[in-house]
């Protein structure tokens, strides 16, 4: 049973445990993979030349934070979707963000850019806050804008960008269109801290603006009326969530694809074990989210032996699942 | 997903047996190929002349940009097909394809199945092929010029000792040729041992660490894109042989990619590329 | 004396059909309102007028003597609080942290709420009788315990002006005359307006201070209950025979449709 109201103790309390689980995930995942690395060698004398320090310092920990920041980002974009659009199914990729990035880092693709050089995320950065912009503006009549257009929209624009990925899968050249295919389905993959710390400062940024608008997305609850006789601005705080959440989504996106529910299972099952209080719900499904993908990453990493499975594939199949079961609970708890 | 695809590839190909043609009278005088590779063989059959359509994807010899476009190769329009009006139709097994192939036998159009992803289909497609074409002996000589050529190829690095080489295919995320594939026989042809062909698949997804693991002493990058990439993924592994040596090698070209009458140029380049010591 | 709250000639069309012709109201401090009228009549629309989510075509609102126009969010949800006829709720918000909802107009929007504000919550929890209540999630609640919650909410809005929008549709008669019991008890010790929407004429009879009668989008009447419950006017403005009756004990009008066939 959780407790009848918010507390800055429980707060405090719940985002240092989440944070400490988040710092453990990050150190015992850097220890897993599909080959073993001895932390040992790798800083011991001479540990820079070692192939145990290339594989842990220069690609597996950079790997298992870019998984922590894209993980933290999508499920912090999703459960303030969830009560931005008061919809328990809403998704960081609904927004039809996710699929303009797609759009647009398949045009780069095609044009001949390489998935590792820094043009196709730029490209689908662009991709995505083009479609955000286009979502927001067809979505909005008499200056106001509705949950029920925005998810509509959304799902018009996904519509719209399968489509034209169909397109060009069915014109470019079979290479190409496998290669385009890869990309979407979403890996992480860097060896550079830089883009990592990039995205990181970015993502904090997005989380923060979010949390400046907990408390009017915990009375958007109370609908739009409600939420305007309780003092919210509701027309700006509903923009500036839909643009914060849009910013994480895209950013994530661009650096790793769409790797999907995460976004919609940690805000539930965060939600269920928290309350929805988004003043405590926001930071703690970004540091959920962030140990949700790190792990499910280094399963993605260590399943198949040698190889290794899209991480998308992972959080798919644990998810997947898992929303059933959330599904069936809620069912079970309110119908007599 | 590179297993399933597979999978379905096995399946597609069951349902799918060569019809005999039921126009009766003399070897097909018109052709639609809907398979790069099976166009390059048909062209180099000598039966050129007689493809009356192709795949959007067909693009050699140059000469082919001329014919109809009949749909993709992964999914072929079965009208543009029929409206070029085949005799006979050569086709690769794909999910994709399984109901325009369908669709046609039908329609009562011949089509004849081949597989194209080892140098063993490719022996057994060129003969299939030139048997329903009518040009058996061609055949014969096509695939004794594939083997020589190839046999000559790696005679140039019989000496030579055999280089760990890994074969990349997609840059992000990493995914790399495994064991029995076409790229894998090739790759070993010219000298290179497969440091991926104990991955379980024939398209592995891997991670770089496994790069770093593996150390091979040559790495052919044959994606996609520009070379600044592979540089990009590489250039931190510094313990990794082929890295520390300067032997990371960008491989342009479809030839690599298709069991068509060119493996031998493709095995050329892979020896270029693994073994620049053996000239030629 | 400045009204708490007055409308004047308000006009408000959906589509071009107007709901509300010239409409209008003025509450005093520590007033309680009444406005009564058939379905349709805009009574609802009136309430979101008078709270400032809708705009009046015509007619202006005024909160302490300002036009609601020139007020921010905020401000307007410190002086006035509403309790809507048909909340949306997220059910899974405890007891306790709804009515604590009722407290953001007064929090920066960053705080968590402070001992005061949870103290404040709590008090009115238990001067509403659902004290025991406060972590259950709403949806573990009955009807007329969630309809108290709700009161609650606005009521630690500490709003100099609370509208009830037909605050007792779904209650029984025990917890109809609860709801107004606070509510006079809120006016008697902080002298705040209250205008209610009411479906129950001889609920609004007994309990109002005085009565607005729309009909059509028009005021029909308005004035002390007695004045404005005649049988003529509200046959007229309801459509159908009405008896109109004297309780003693409510010193207080009764009102019945007759229905067509009538007595």
């Amino acid at each position: 049973m959780r407790a009848s109201y918010l507390t800055r103790r429980r707060l405090l309390a719940t985002v240092v445990a989440l944070l400490a689980a988040l710092l453990v995930s990050i150190a015992a995942t850097s220890l897993v993979g599909p080959v073993h690395a001895s932390l040992r060698r790798a800083l011991g004398p001479g540990g820079p030349s070692t192939p145990d320090y290339v594989i842990i310092v220069r690609t597996r920990l950079p790997r298992v934070l870019l998984g922590a920041v894209v993980g933290g980002s999508l499920s912090a974009a999703g459960a303030a979707l969830q009560a931005l659009l008061q919809n328990p199914l809403a998704e960081p990729h609904l927004l039809g963000v996710s699929s303009g990035a797609a759009v647009a880092g398949m045009v780069a693709l095609i044009a001949g850019a390489d998935p590792v050089s820094p043009l196709v995320p730029a490209a689908a950065f662009a991709g995505a806050l083009g479609t955000m912009a286009l979502v927001y503006l067809a979505a909005r009549a008499h200056g106001r804008t509705t949950p029920h257009a925005i998810l509509l929209v959304g799902v018009v624009c996904n519509a719209i960008a399968a489509a034209a990925i169909m397109l060009v899968n069915a014109i470019a050249s079979y290479a190409q269109a496998r290669g385009v295919l890869f990309w979407i389905m979403g890996a992480l993959s860097t060896q550079s801290y830089a883009l990592v710390a990039l995205v990181a400062v970015y993502a904090l940024a997005g989380l923060g603006w979010l949390v400046a608008h907990a408390q009017s997305l915990n009375l958007f609850a109370a609908g739009d009326e409600g939420a305007q006789q309780l003092g919210v601005d509701v027309e700006g705080a509903r923009r500036s969530v839909f643009v914060a959440a849009s910013l994480l989504v895209a950013a994530a996106v661009s650096v790793s694809g769409m790797i999907g529910f995460v976004g919609l299972i940690v805000p539930h099952l965060l939600r269920l074990v928290l309350g929805p209080d988004q003043r405590l719900l926001l930071p703690a499904s970004f540091l959920g989210g962030a140990v949700f993908l790190v792990w499910a990453d280094a399963a993605a990493r260590t399943a198949l032996g040698p190889a290794e499975l899209p991480v998308g594939v992972v959080t798919a199949l644990v998810g997947g699942p898992f929303f059933v079961f959330l599904l069936r609970r809620r069912l079970a708890r309110t119908l007599p | 997903m590179r297993a399933a695809c597979a999978t379905l590839l096995v399946l597609a190909t069951v349902g799918c047996a060569p019809v005999p043609s039921g126009a009766g009278g003399g070897p097909p005088a018109r052709v639609v190929s809907l398979a790069p590779s099976l166009t390059e063989i048909v062209w180099a059959l000598g039966a050129g002349e007689r493809l009356v359509g192709v795949c959007a994807q067909c693009d050699y010899p140059p000469a082919v940009a001329a014919l109809p476009r009949v749909g993709g190769y992964l999914a072929p329009s079965v009208e543009a097909v029929i409206g070029v009006r085949p005799d006979l139709v050569v086709v690769v097994p794909s999910p994709g394809n399984r109901e325009a192939v369908r669709a046609l036998e039908r329609v009562g159009v011949r089509v004849l199945v081949v597989h194209d992803r080892t140098l063993d289909d490719l022996r057994a497609s060129v003969r299939a092929l030139a048997g329903a074409l009518g040009l058996t002996a061609a055949g014969e000589r096509l695939v004794a010029d594939v083997d020589h050529g190839l046999a000559a190829v790696h005679a140039r690095v019989a000496g030579l000792p055999a280089r760990r080489v890994l074969l990349v295919v997609g840059h992000s995320p990493l995914v790399v040729a495994g064991a029995g594939t076409l790229q894998d026989e090739l790759l070993t042809i010219a000298g290179g041992t497969n440091v991926a062909a104990d991955a379980g698949q024939a398209w592995p997804q891997v991670a770089p660490e496994l790069v770093v693991a593996r150390a091979p002493e040559v790495i052919v990058d044959a994606a996609m894109g520009t070379e600044a990439g592979g540089h990009d993924l590489f250039a931190g592994l510094t313990t990794v042989p082929a890295v520390r040596d300067g032997r990371v090698v960008a491989l342009r070209g479809d030839a690599l990619f298709r069991a068509g009458p060119r493996v031998v140029e493709a095995a050329e380049a892979l020896v270029r590329a693994i073994h620049p010591e053996a000239g030629g | 004396m400045t009204p708490a709250l007055e409308a004047e000639g308000l006009v408000f069309a959906y589509d071009g059909r107007r709901v509300l012709d010239g409409v209008s109201l003025r509450v005093a401090p520590g007033e309680l309102v009444g406005v009564i009228g058939p379905n349709g009549c805009g009574k609802t629309t009136l309430v979101r007028l008078l709270s400032g989510v809708l705009m009046p075509h015509a007619g202006t609102v005024r909160l302490a003597g300002r036009p609601l126009a020139g007020h921010r969010r905020r401000e307007i949800a410190r002086r006035l609080a509403v309790l809507p006829q048909d909340p949306h709720l997220d059910a899974s918000f405890t007891a306790l942290e709804v009515v604590l909802m009722g407290r953001a107009p007064h929090l920066p929007p960053l705080a968590l709420p402070r001992r005061e504000d949870v103290a404040i919550s709590r008090a009115v929890l238990a001067r509403l009788g659902v004290a025991a209540l406060e972590g259950r999630p709403l949806d573990r609640l009955s009807g007329g315990e969630r309809q108290r919650v709700l009161l609650g909410r606005a009521l630690v809005q500490e709003p100099d002006v609370l509208l009830l929008d037909e605050p007792t549709t779904h209650l029984d008669l025990r917890h109809q005359a609860g709801i107004y019991d606070v509510v006079d008890a809120i006016r008697r010790e902080r002298g705040t307006a209250v205008v209610s929407v009411l479906h129950d004429v001889s609920l609004a009879a007994a309990r109002c201070d005085r009565l607005v009668l729309l009909a059509a989008g028009r005021v029909a009447g308005e004035g002390p209950p007695a004045a404005v419950l005649t049988a003529e006017a509200l046959s007229a403005a309801y459509g159908v025979p009405v008896t109109v009756g004297w309780s003693p004990e409510a010193r207080a009008p009764i009102v019945l449709a007759r229905g067509r066939s009538g007595v």
